[in-house]
């Protein structure tokens, strides 16, 4: 605010000095028909490849909604080909833990069993972290290779190529959206603990077969998945009545470093999975819900190369489950009677009674306010208008919390198609640099190379430490410095420079391309020519007819239009 | 304060006209009224530094009058100090002693420029890495749910009129929890990074980028990045490829000590820095950890060296900052059986600078007998970590809402650290 009334203070100085009108594009009444195209494909969507906004033309805007509605019945084989061989996202939890081994770990348990090899025994350098021991380092890998095994960093990796890949190529772009949207929504952060092996089973399993199907079954898919068991604590939730002997065996050792109850995830799951901060809940509530899910749980949540030799003997005598999977423990439940929200929840209930939490939680009205708050300000404003508000909510809870119901009633609103909401919203860093390789054609391999620039620009996939995900509005975007690494990523994009991406600019315009020519179709590409008449002449003043065309859709990406959608 | 940044927005709006700072001479006069009227004093500055994964603290700071130390720790204890041994404790007062690798930090105790506070740290028992570090930079122990750090809590506390981009600048590559919220900060690995990077094009492609953002005056993107282009053209003027550290500084060549020595480079180029903040890890010490040498002493020592030289570098500047040293939680009093020490709980942190009343140990001592032992096993807690962030706060950044900064916490016990 500050910094606006200085501008304010300038600007009157300005208008006396010059009479330089500063001409911004003229909003109209009404969306123009393809107006209307270039903001689903780039509300509903990670924005326009070349051709897209001809194809919807030619299929009707109606129709096309309605089948990103329907994202199994969309043929994605492209999609489906490019993450073929990303191994992560096929593999269980306990294949993961088994092939991505943490090094210190499975030393530990190599050292535990007498099997560590003598190699690595004898570089082992008491004087020396083992991180700046490079021969250390090189018998590990060596050992690695050897036995099949890779390091962890590789899944998440992965699972960052198979999100920018899907935003990339997926025909089921409404899809990727809603995934990318419920990550955020039911955050989970990779830094914390075991939560990295835990996430690909995320991604797959939780959030990916509900992100379009009942709000309920999605709650109750993250309620009972291991990475928001992990990251929220609830898998070290435990009744203090709990016989103390017994509850731990049956937990393991590894689920036991503190007793009693842990109220993070009921809190979490009112403040910002359902009610919303001010949806009607007390710390009474609180407490209850914990009670109700004491008992939810992980087996082995750090796998099985985690044990130390006793708990290994110990493992031995519990039934047969895969590592990092759901489990209730009825012995760490909490079986006595709670009152939540004003329901009585009967003494006895075991696994029903955080069901019935669920159930009582996703057809409650402040959740249904609160999902379709998120939704409108996601898609339509920052500013999300309560009529709208109020209407979704309203589909929300006729539907029973369809999602899809609840969306439809955005995208064939008014306020959806209003000239404010047009190229207003600002892009988050994912979606600014899936949106630019999309509008390039550019190719792309999802790799690191890719994912080190969202994580510069503030968006780290998996990489928001606390639990109410990204900020969706302007303010928490448009810093000095993140809006530096914007402009710096469009120049990097457009020159070529991000490893496991490539672009091919001659598709934009020719080489010998008269410069008017090459900014016009330049513009004409990537912002469908809607700039002000002072962005484009101050294109024409900068470039010289010699400077390559990179150097024009390096400008254009880092222009404060393209930063919105 | 630099004349620039009173000009942080007008100094665009007048190239983007062609006109040059120096021309107009009413312009200039509204900068000097402006000047006049700018609240007086110098920036107090404080440089915040993460110890991440929990440093041993009894090894940092040794109690050697504790005998239970050298019965708890058969391999991994520091000798008592012995004048002429240079691997055994430095005495401070007849019952601490630093770590010998430390040996960088005893100029600035003899010099009262060095205060510890012992026993300190967070009250809440985690001894989960994450939960611990989450907490001592929510500054909320116990409460998940807080959203922004504390020192982004003290800079929305307190507005400041002259504020820069580089208020508050993180030398990490991810912006820590401690700066995250609705202030402005900046995280940068390198300050040569916060430019537009093209090449042999880079110049070419920033005049273009700063043509394009002069447009629009209404926008807020394009507003921010004319805030922006200020803040590298300023960065730039100090030259950050060129830096010569001052009075014979000399920075150990490791990220921490390159770290420190950016942060040193920011003050001295005048660019409006008021909190900074960097980390260091390695400290997760489960196994052969050493004594008077190996893996501990190397970190320290990397650790202790890379602080001294910031402050040999600033100089007279200490005047006006304070580093603070923290770290999530102490380690297990009794070594383990891979003589290392397992997560603990109360931990020793480090508060330097010529405004410090330093040459002492702060804090209540709860001894190390097995039954004044936390949970039988930790060194128990005497000062929350909140007393220490709370009084730097109040008495050198000088902030007045310190509700605001830790929400329902009192401060309990100023030590009176600041002169």
């Amino acid at each position: 605010m500050r910094f606006l009334k200085q501008i304010a203070t300038f600007t009157l100085i300005l208008s006396i000095v010059t009479s330089q009108a500063v001409v911004s594009f003229s909003k109209t009444p009404r969306l123009t028909d393809e107006q209307r195209i270039i903001h689903v494909l780039n509300r509903l969507g990670f924005g326009a490849r070349p051709g897209d906004v001809e194809r919807v033309k030619a299929m009707g805007l109606e129709k096309y909604i309605n089948q990103q509605l329907a994202p199994e019945k969309i043929d994605d084989a492209i999609a489906e080909t490019k993450i073929h061989d990303l191994s992560v996202l096929k593999m269980s939890t306990a294949e993961l833990y088994e092939k991505y081994p943490q090094p210190n770990q499975l030393i530990r348990q190599l050292q535990n069993r007498g099997m560590l090899p003598k190699d690595l025994a004898d570089t082992q350098d008491p004087q020396k972290n083992p991180r700046d021991n490079p021969e250390y380092r090189k018998l590990i890998q060596e050992y690695y290779k050897e036995n099949g095994l890779e390091l962890p960093q590789r899944i998440m990796a992965e699972l960052h190529a198979s999100r920018i890949l899907r935003a990339v190529y997926s025909e089921r772009q409404l899809n990727e959206v809603m995934v990318d949207f419920w990550t955020n929504h039911f955050n989970v952060f990779a830094g914390k603990g075991a939560d990295r092996w835990l996430l690909p089973g995320y991604d797959r399993d939780t959030i990916r077969p509900n992100a379009m199907g009942k709000f309920s079954a999605l709650l109750q898919a993250t309620a009972q998945s291991p990475a928001m068991l992990f990251y929220l604590d609830n898998f070290q939730s435990v009744s203090p009545d709990a016989s103390r002997g017994r509850a731990q065996v049956m937990m393991n050792e590894q689920a036991r470093p503190r007793r009693g109850i842990n109220e993070n995830y009921a809190r979490e799951l009112m403040e910002l999975h359902t009610l919303g901060v001010d949806g009607g809940y007390t710390q009474k509530d609180v407490q209850e819900v914990a009670r109700c899910f004491t008992g939810w749980t992980i087996f082995q949540p750090r796998g099985g190369v985690a044990l130390n030799a006793r708990n290994e003997e110990r493992m031995r005598r519990l039934p047969d489950r895969p590592a990092g999977t759901f489990f209730f423990n009825i012995r760490a439940h909490d079986d006595g009677e709670k009152v939540v929200l004003g329901h009585k929840i009967p003494a006895g209930g075991g696994f029903n009674d955080g069901l019935k939490v669920l159930d009582l939680l996703a057809h409650h009205p402040s959740t249904a306010k609160f999902i379709a708050t998120k939704l409108v300000r996601h898609f339509v404003s920052d500013n999300p208008p309560p009529a709208l508000i109020n209407r979704v909510a309203a589909a929300f809870t006729k539907s029973d919390g369809d999602i899809r119901e609840t969306l439809k009633a955005i995208f064939f609103s008014n306020e959806f198609y209003s000239p404010e909401s047009y190229r207003a919203k600002v892009k988050r860093p994912f979606e600014l640099a899936v949106s630019a390789i999309r509008v390039l054609g550019a190719d792309t391999n999802g790799g690191p190379g890719t994912h080190q620039w969202i994580a510069r620009m503030g968006e780290p996939l998996y990489g928001y430490q606390t639990p109410n995900g990204y900020s969706d509005t302007a303010e928490s975007w448009v810093n000095t410095g993140g809006l530096l690494e914007r402009m710096n990523f469009g120049v990097a994009l457009a020159g070529n420079r991000i490893p496991g991406t490539q672009v091919d600019l001659t598709k934009l315009a020719g080489a010998n391309t008269e410069k008017r020519k090459m900014i016009d179709d330049s513009l004409k590409s990537i912002l469908a020519g809607e700039v002000s008449t002072a962005t484009r002449e101050t294109l024409l003043k900068q470039v010289d007819q010699a400077d390559p065309i990179a150097k024009v859709v390096g400008l254009i990406l880092g222009t404060p239009e393209f930063q919105r959608q | 304060m630099n004349r620039r940044f009173f000009l942080k927005s007008g100094s665009v709006a007048l190239a983007s006209i062609g006109m040059t700072l120096s021309a107009p001479s009413f312009l200039e006069r509204v900068v000097m009224a402006r000047e006049a009227s700018a609240v007086g004093g110098r920036r107090k500055i404080l440089i915040a530094i993460f110890q991440r994964g929990a440093v041993d603290g009894l090894n940092m700071v040794v109690p050697f009058g504790e005998s239970n130390y050298y019965n708890l720790r058969p391999s991994i204890a520091i000798p008592k100090p012995d004048p002429g041994n240079a691997e055994t404790a430095i005495n401070l007062d007849g019952f601490f002693g630093l770590h010998p690798a430390m040996r960088s930090f005893k100029p600035l105790w003899d010099s009262q420029q060095l205060a510890i506070i012992h026993a300190c740290g967070s009250p809440d028992n985690s001894r989960s890495h994450f939960d611990a570090q989450d907490y001592m930079e929510s500054g909320t122990p116990g409460v998940k749910s807080t959203s922004d750090g504390w020192l982004n809590r003290y800079l929305q506390s307190k507005s400041d009129p002259q504020e820069s981009s580089f208020r508050a600048v993180a030398i990490t590559r991810e912006m820590p929890r401690a700066l995250m919220g609705r202030a402005p900060s900046i995280a940068m690995a390198n300050l040569n990074d916060f430019t537009i990077r093209a090449g042999k094009a880079s110049a070419n492609m920033q005049n273009g980028f700063e043509a394009l953002y002069a447009q629009h005056n209404k926008d807020l993107v394009a507003g921010t990045g004319r805030e922006a282009f200020e803040a590298v053209n300023s960065l730039k003027k100090s030259n950050p490829a060129q830096y010569k550290p001052e009075n014979g500084a000399v920075y150990p060549t490791t990220p921490f000590g390159n770290s420190l020595r950016q942060i040193a480079q920011l003050i001295k180029s005048e660019v409006g820095l008021e909190v900074a903040f960097t980390d260091i890890g390695g400290w997760d010490t489960h196994a052969n950890e050493g004594n008077n040498r190996g893996q501990l002493a190397n970190l320290l020592q990397q650790f202790s060296a890379s602080i001294a030289a910031l402050y040999q570098d600033l100089g007279q500047r200490m005047d006006d900052v304070v580093i603070l040293t923290m770290s999530e939680f102490g380690r297990t009093v009794r070594e383990n059986g891979n003589r290392g020490t397992d997560h603990g709980h109360a931990n020793a942190m480090f508060v330097l600078g010529n405004s410090v009343r330093g040459g002492k140990v702060y804090g209540n001592w709860p001894g190390l007998k097995n039954d004044q032992l936390f949970e039988g096993r930790d060194l128990a807690l005497t000062t929350d970590f909140r007393d220490v962030f709370g009084e730097i706060a109040t008495s050198h950044l000088g902030a007045t809402d310190l509700k605001s900064v830790f929400p329902g916490y009192h401060l309990t016990r100023p030590n009176r650290l600041i002169r």
